[in-house]
């Protein structure tokens, strides 16, 4: 009796004292995230989303069968961990993949996720009538069957290195009990368009156009309560608006700091930043056809040592540093260096603007009239440089780059267009130079269609600049077939020196983003292609609590019945 | 007068007319695509961009664009927003209610203090008190409206925080607060962008008054007024205002549209959800419909605030009402 006693006696004790740890550390759920914003999202269907806010706040909202690690690592299923399915199995010839979903997992609604919505995730994403920019990404699945409601079997065409990546990464699971009603055509203007039902840890609470988006923790979600009661997306259209808004308080978070902002933000004690590995490069990229005709090389820039005196007489590091102050690196080619298939110590075309000045005299261009701009045949060395206007860090990169060609006996024409028509005339390959950026995926595979062949003839093709090497795309296409990740690593290392000394374009910078944040948040590591995918993770210890952290979570969903089906 | 208004209203269906057409078809020929962003993607085929095309109509020729346009519009359907994913007339109806709220306190409130600050000048016409508020009223009237409005953002939000950083409500506790406590917290948001309008606008309306009250001042019906006795500032109120008011009911007439379109700058650093924002961010995604949508609006207040600018001048001067 005496030893009953003695052991409920320690059990009581060993409750108070994990209690009491509980408390201390404050891991105890509550506390809101207000995130300041530049604008609405666009809509929150992930397969047709193209917005970053959209993107934030759908990857809260609904699950994936799988969740990528932070490597980055896609081949496989390396690194990747359960989310809607809790276990997976490879079929012996590798072609097809049966997900277990987890039997807790719900939809918001209360209704449990079952094998048919991967099935009609599936299908809808590659529904033509959609309209899908995912489509393509998934061409490799061939169908997605359902042997009983907790199984969802994926089958592919071929057996790639990516394939479950493919799967997993892709597409979120959307509820089929939900949108089954809507045409796909009918879907960007449905009400579950706005208004989502998902499997996620946090659920949909309302969108105030032009104000605001909040999301609310899912506290009986099958992975656990998330430890942030809300998640807030506070909208304020101007850049500036939104950093004040951070810096006074108003809100806890702000994604994209940018240099002239550090000062500010170190004059804060209460404000805290985070840099993370980004997915973004910035490059000035040549055409290498004649705008005139398509079927000539261009003037200039069809020569190749001629680009690489360009490049030679760049100092990149001089730019990104004048420009991103810590906020970016010299770009290493068309990859980022959060890829673990990317080489660090790529081989580059050195600074040397005396060897720059040679080269340019060996091919013929010179100063005969002594006017600091070079010639041949009657020919300036003058072309235009297309940049967007609304980036005011390309505009900046394009006047410093103008800069320092013109001290290589070259004339770079600025020219700041409205975005939607420099990339009007990229598409049809009517411009000399320009200011490009790519914000790549997880895989590195979008090299092929941003510099491959394959990009450079299709129509819709994003390979402006034209450039076409069949070793090059030799290279990335072994790459992008090897399992192996050394193997993998060396092929692309060989691709990016192939391009990187053909110079198709001058690569400028990698972004570094860096995040600001409020000193009582915790944060979870930030993700290179989305910093956002630990937020549930994210937490305030109690002790360091504000007023609007205890505000009570708001319970309301849209009912999904009401669904509309306006077509556009 | 009834035949007058319907000659009126007609006149103004036909330039609205006018203003669509030619808005719809500037908009159309801008070079660029709706679908810029989602364009701008390697993982875009051109099968995908066929099928966004088709499913907004932007695959057929721009007249048979124009006349089905023209169709749902006489149908009071204004299209649908590309860049907003939901018709334009409900882009429209969210925006107008914060645009109204905003411009009308601005507008009267300009007209308001303007004919304030034009009646002290004047009564000390000469004075050092009118030489100051000409001065001041001159570096109000030349100043950018977005550079006074990030220096009112910066100053009374983040250097001296008396008012929150733009918006027009707080995001994260209005939900829960009481029916006070969420029209102090509209009232707190409103209150700088208004202020900031105000302080743009009344040197204007402060320098018309004026020159408008100058004019007016050696009237025969003044110098009789002085003559009966009256005090300068009975003279000014009441004798010298009311016909001094006519430039200032022109003005007023012209500054209507602004109702609807609002002020882009003043939207966008606030961060106020209002008409000006929405419509100029439609230019810039090329959202034709929201575009075109904004200026057909945008033209009817033009025309309607023309035509109550033309009442008023009838009520105020009853020799136009002869007439």
């Amino acid at each position: 009796m005496a030893a009953m006693k003695r052991t409920w006696l320690l059990c009581v004790l060993l409750l108070i004292a994990c209690a009491g740890t509980e408390s201390r550390s404050g891991k105890a759920a509550g506390g809101t995230l207000v995130i300041s914003t530049g604008g609405d999202p666009d809509i929150l269907v992930p397969s047709l989303l193209s917005s970053v806010q959209a993107a934030q706040i759908v990857d809260q909202v609904y699950d994936r069968l799988a969740l990528i690690g932070d490597s980055l690592s896609i081949v496989n299923d390396g690194g990747f961990t359960p989310r809607l399915a809790d276990r997976w199995t490879w079929a012996a010839d590798s072609l097809s993949i049966a997900f277990h979903i987890d039997p807790r997992a719900k939809w918001h609604d209360g209704k449990p996720v079952r094998s048919s919505d991967v099935r009609f995730t599936f299908q809808s994403t590659t529904d033509s009538t959609l309209g899908s920019g995912v489509r393509p990404l998934v061409s490799n699945i061939d169908s997605v069957t359902t042997p009983d409601s907790a199984t969802a079997v994926f089958w592919f065409h071929a057996r790639t290195p990516q394939q479950f990546y493919d799967a997993t990464y892709q597409m979120p699971i959307m509820p089929e009990h939900v949108w089954q009603g809507i045409a796909p055509s009918a879907w960007r203007g449905s009400e579950p368009a706005r208004h989502p039902i998902g499997s996620g840890q946090y659920r949909f609470v309302r969108w105030i156009p032009g104000v605001a988006v909040e999301l609310a923790a899912d506290t009986g979600n099958y992975r656990g309560s998330p430890r942030l009661s809300r998640v807030i997306w506070s909208i304020a259209p101007d850049f500036n608006t939104a950093v004040t808004r951070f810096l006074s308080g108003e809100t806890d978070f702000f994604e994209a700091l940018r240099p002239e902002n550090l000062p500010e933000v170190a004059k804060h004690p209460e404000l805290r930043t985070k840099q993370y590995r980004g997915l973004s490069y910035v490059f000035a990229q040549f055409n290498l056809r004649d705008p005139a005709n398509v079927a000539r090389p261009h003037p200039i820039f069809g020569n190749r040592e001629l680009r690489r005196a360009l490049t030679m007489a760049t100092d990149r590091a001089t730019i990104v540093r004048s420009v991103y102050d810590s906020l970016a690196r010299p770009a290493l080619g068309p990859t980022v260096r959060a890829y673990p298939t990317t080489d660090p110590n790529l081989r580059q075309i050195p600074f040397d603007l005396p060897r720059a000045r040679l080269i340019l005299d060996s091919l013929g261009w010179r100063d005969a009239n002594g006017d600091g701009v070079r010639e041949r045949n009657g020919r300036p060395l003058r072309f235009s440089l297309a940049v967007p206007s609304s980036s005011k860090a390309r505009v900046q990169l394009a006047t410093v780059l103008q800069e320092q060609l013109r001290q290589a006996g070259a004339q770079v024409d600025v020219e700041k267009l409205d975005f939607p028509v420099l990339i009007e005339r990229e598409r049809k390959r009517a411009f000399d130079a320009a200011m490009g950026q790519w914000n790549t995926q997880p895989s590195p595979g979008s090299v092929r269609g941003s510099w491959g062949t394959g990009g450079s003839r299709s129509t819709s093709g994003t390979n402006y600049s034209s450039y076409e090497n069949p070793v090059f795309d030799a290279y990335v296409d072994s790459a992008l077939a090897s399992f192996d990740q050394s193997a993998r690593r060396a092929y692309f290392t060989k691709a990016y020196d192939t391009i990187i000394q053909d110079a198709p374009a001058i690569w400028l910078a990698e972004l570094m983003p860096t995040v600001g944040y409020h000193s009582r948040l915790e944060l979870a590591p930030l993700r290179s292609d989305a910093w956002w995918a630990h937020i549930p993770e994210w937490w305030i210890p109690a002790d360091k609590r504000i007023p609007r952290d205890n505000a009570p979570a708001a319970t309301s969903i849209a009912p999904a019945e009401s669904a509309g089906k306006k077509t556009p | 007068m009834l035949r007058y208004i319907a000659a009126r209203l007609v006149q103004a269906a036909v330039i609205v007319a006018i203003v669509a057409t030619i808005s719809f078809a500037l908009i159309h020929v801008a070079p660029g695509d709706p679908f810029s962003a989602v364009m701008d993607n390697p993982n875009v085929s051109e099968r995908v961009r066929a099928t966004l095309r088709a499913q907004y109509g932007l695959d057929r020729p721009l007249p048979e664009q124009f006349v089905r346009y023209v169709g749902r519009l006489a149908h009071g359907d204004l299209g649908w927003s590309f860049s907003h994913d939901r018709p334009v007339r409900e882009v429209l109806s969210s925006a107008l209610p914060n645009t109204l709220l905003l411009m009308v306190i601005a507008l009267v409130g300009s007209f308001a203090l303007g004919i304030l600050i034009a009646l002290i000048q004047v009564a000390r016409r000469g004075s050092g008190t009118d030489h100051a508020l000409s001065a001041i009223s001159l570096f109000f009237f030349s100043m950018p409206d977005f550079w006074l409005a990030i220096l009112a953002l910066l100053t009374f939000t983040y250097w001296l925080p008396l008012f929150p950083v733009g918006g027009a409500i707080d995001p994260v506790m209005h939900e829960y607060m009481g029916l006070g406590g969420r029209i102090i917290d509209r009232l707190r948001h409103l209150a700088l962008p208004a202020l900031t309008l105000i302080v743009l606008a009344s040197p204007g309306v402060a320098r018309y008054q004026r020159a408008a009250l100058l004019d007016v001042l050696p009237a025969d019906y003044i110098r009789t007024a002085r003559l009966k006795g009256l005090t300068e500032r009975e003279i000014l109120r009441r004798h010298a205002l009311r016909n001094a008011l006519l430039p200032i009911i022109s003005l007023l007439g012209l500054s209507f549209p602004a109702l609807l379109t609002g002020a882009f700058f003043i939207e966008k650093i606030f961060a106020w959800p209002g008409m000006g924002l929405a419509v100029v961010s439609a230019i810039g995604t090329r959202d034709y419909p929201l575009v075109v949508g904004g200026v057909i609006l945008g033209s009817i207040m033009v025309t309607v605030g023309s035509l109550l600018a033309d009442l008023l001048y009838a009520w105020a001067d009853p020799r136009l009402r002869a007439r």
